[in-house]
């Protein structure tokens, strides 16, 4: 099947057919995403570089989300298959040779991530917040850069891992869901930490929050909420087809499901927006120097605030007006 | 004897389900708040003792665009999470342009500035609004901007302009409800709220009935994620 095929097949191009709404932005960064100098290029050259036997590079952020514009970061991680060790190959400075739009400041891809860590320490203290951010981008948003085997492999024991014994057929993997709320909340939180140190990127990072974050929070609780029409057998592998999937598909895939096309076009329809406007340097720009004393000024914050309103309603329609999710809202979403 | 009454009370409501009640995003217009005309702190209180979420502030009458800016200059506290403004649609006399810049005055507060496409007549003013500026489908009594092939113009002249779907006018052009499906169809990605209400013989916003919520039924539910605005008082439990 060619590529064209692929996106004509998937939940976002049926959510278009179904609601009348076309994502051409969303399906431009897509393409974008893999096209050019996209995906495809970065993995035969990435490739190219030694790597040990247990070793993957993956790609998080805009590149998990299959959403690459011109101001992407290339957020990249060493995994390692196994326990932790301090060098791997390839090495960070190796990979940082090849993608040159170096990973954001966090500091939470700036070594080699072993995958006996991510699983092994879920909870506790140990669990610290790095961790947590890590475990939740490769599972929500990542992409293999190289080594398909080794994410494949590290993805299903993680989804291994939070289907445990606890869970039971037909019901909502609560351990899963718990830690995909944790991460909401703890991105939420740790914006309001992050404006306490200073106004810098203040406006970006609440729009953000308001949009890609959003989304990837979604990308995760519904899938999540669907294992409750599946059999504990079933579960593993509907959840790692639905991750493989970018979360907008997964998304998309839901309000068709639950028959809410029309709400699910304006809602990532919103978010198709949002993308457009963020590949606008001039738009970008005015949300990077916006501060929360001057965004009520700022027609740029206020379109995105707008288009974040938009989104979320949606989605809220989706959890609490359609004919079974709101069932598991009430159960499962506040305890 | 009593338990025979119970269960058909209980069937009884099961059958009056009501998607209005059930839906979260509602709020009321104080359009219909005719006795307290000018008198907003007050219109604000009645709205949000039918919903905190949403309030429709009216200005129909050109008139009353200076007070309701006044109004919000004085900074109320104001507890809706969506506001829009329902522009005048009677008693003008400002020149187009002038009228936008007055209407372009509340875009930073109001997620939508409602106006109706008959009364525009040059539509470029407008764009200045952008994606702020919504328009209404017309009911029965107007000659313009009731269709889909007659909005179709406007938002063609408007690309940025949302799309508030009056229920109740669309049942006035017709009583099948299948000029309503063609404007959701048409405009669908476009829609930022909803007008609910019956009307009356004479075309007037009256509380929605019973009837006319299991009529509009199918149309409401493709219209989950949107607020819908009550254009008259909620009906009597």
């Amino acid at each position: 099947m060619s590529k064209e095929n692929e996106l004509d097949g998937s939940p976002l191009e049926q959510l278009a057919a179904a609601s009348g709404r076309d994502f051409p932005n969303l399906l431009k960064a897509r393409e974008a995403t893999h096209e050019g100098l996209g995906l495809e290029t970065r993995r035969v050259t990435l490739g190219q570089l030694r790597h040990d036997d247990d070793v993957a590079v993956v790609l998080m952020g805009s590149w998990g989300r299959a959403e690459v514009t011109a101001g992407s970061d290339d957020d990249f991680m060493i995994l390692v298959r196994g326990a932790d060790r301090d060098a791997a190959a390839p090495s960070i400075e190796d990979v940082k040779t090849i993608l040159d739009r170096a990973p954001g400041d966090q500091g939470i891809f700036g070594e080699p991530v072993a995958s006996d860590q991510l699983i092994g320490r879920i909870g506790l203290d140990e669990d610290t917040n790095s961790n947590l951010s890590r475990r939740m981008l490769l599972l929500l948003e990542s992409v293999h850069a190289t080594r398909e085997d080794i994410h494949e492999a590290v993805r299903a024991e993680l989804v291994d891992r939070y289907l445990d014994e606890s869970v039971k057929n037909y019901r909502v993997p609560r351990f899963l869901l718990n830690d995909v709320v944790r991460y909401w909340r703890t991105m939420c939180v740790d914006f309001a930490g992050k404006e306490r140190r200073g106004p810098e990127k203040w406006g970006i990072r609440n729009a953000k929050l308001r949009t890609s974050r959003k989304v990837l929070f979604a990308g995760g609780l519904l899938p999540v909420f669907e294992c409750s029409n599946r059999a504990r057998d079933e579960m593993p592998e509907f959840l790692n087809g639905q991750l493989r999937m970018p979360p907008t598909d997964r998304i998309a895939y839901a309000f068709l499901a639950h028959g809410a096309p029309d709400p699910g076009g304006r809602a990532l329809g919103a978010y198709d927006d949002f993308l457009g406007r963020l590949d606008d340097d001039e738009f970008r720009e005015e949300l990077e120097s916006v501060t929360r004393d001057t965004s009520k000024g700022s027609p740029a914050f206020q379109d995105a605030a707008r288009l974040g309103k938009e989104l979320e309603r949606g989605l809220l329609a989706l959890l609490f007006e359609t004919e079974s999710l709101p069932k598991l809202a009430r159960d499962y979403i506040a305890f | 004897m009593l338990a025979c009454a119970w269960m058909a009370a209980s069937v009884s409501s099961a059958a009056r389900f009501s998607i209005l009640r059930s839906h979260h995003p509602i709020g009321a217009s104080t359009g219909y708040m005719y006795d307290r005309r000018g008198d907003w702190p007050a219109q604000v209180n009645e709205a949000w003792q039918v919903s905190p979420f949403a309030i429709e502030l009216s200005a129909l009458a050109e008139e009353e665009l200076d007070n309701l800016a006044g109004y919000l200059a004085s900074g109320p506290p104001l507890p809706f999470r969506y506001l829009s403004i329902h522009g005048p649609s009677k008693g003008r006399s400002l020149p187009e342009p002038a009228l936008v810049e007055r209407l372009a005055e509340f875009s930073a507060l109001a997620a939508g500035i409602v106006m109706h496409p008959d009364t525009i007549e040059d539509p470029a003013p407008y764009r200045a609004l952008g994606r702020t500026l919504v328009l209404e489908n017309m009911d029965a009594r107007k000659e313009d901007g009731r269709t889909v092939d007659e909005l179709a113009p406007w938002f063609a002249e408007l690309p940025e302009a949302g799309f508030c779907f009056d229920v109740a006018h669309a049942w006035s052009i017709d009583e099948t409800m299948s000029a309503g499906a063609d404007l959701l169809d048409s405009f669908r990605p476009r829609l930022r709220h909803l007008h609910v209400s019956s009307l009356s013989p004479e075309l007037h916003h009256v509380p929605l009935t019973e009837e006319h919520e299991e009529l509009f039924m199918p149309l409401l539910q493709r219209c989950l994620d949107v607020p819908w605005i009550l254009e008259a008082p909620p009906r009597d439990p």
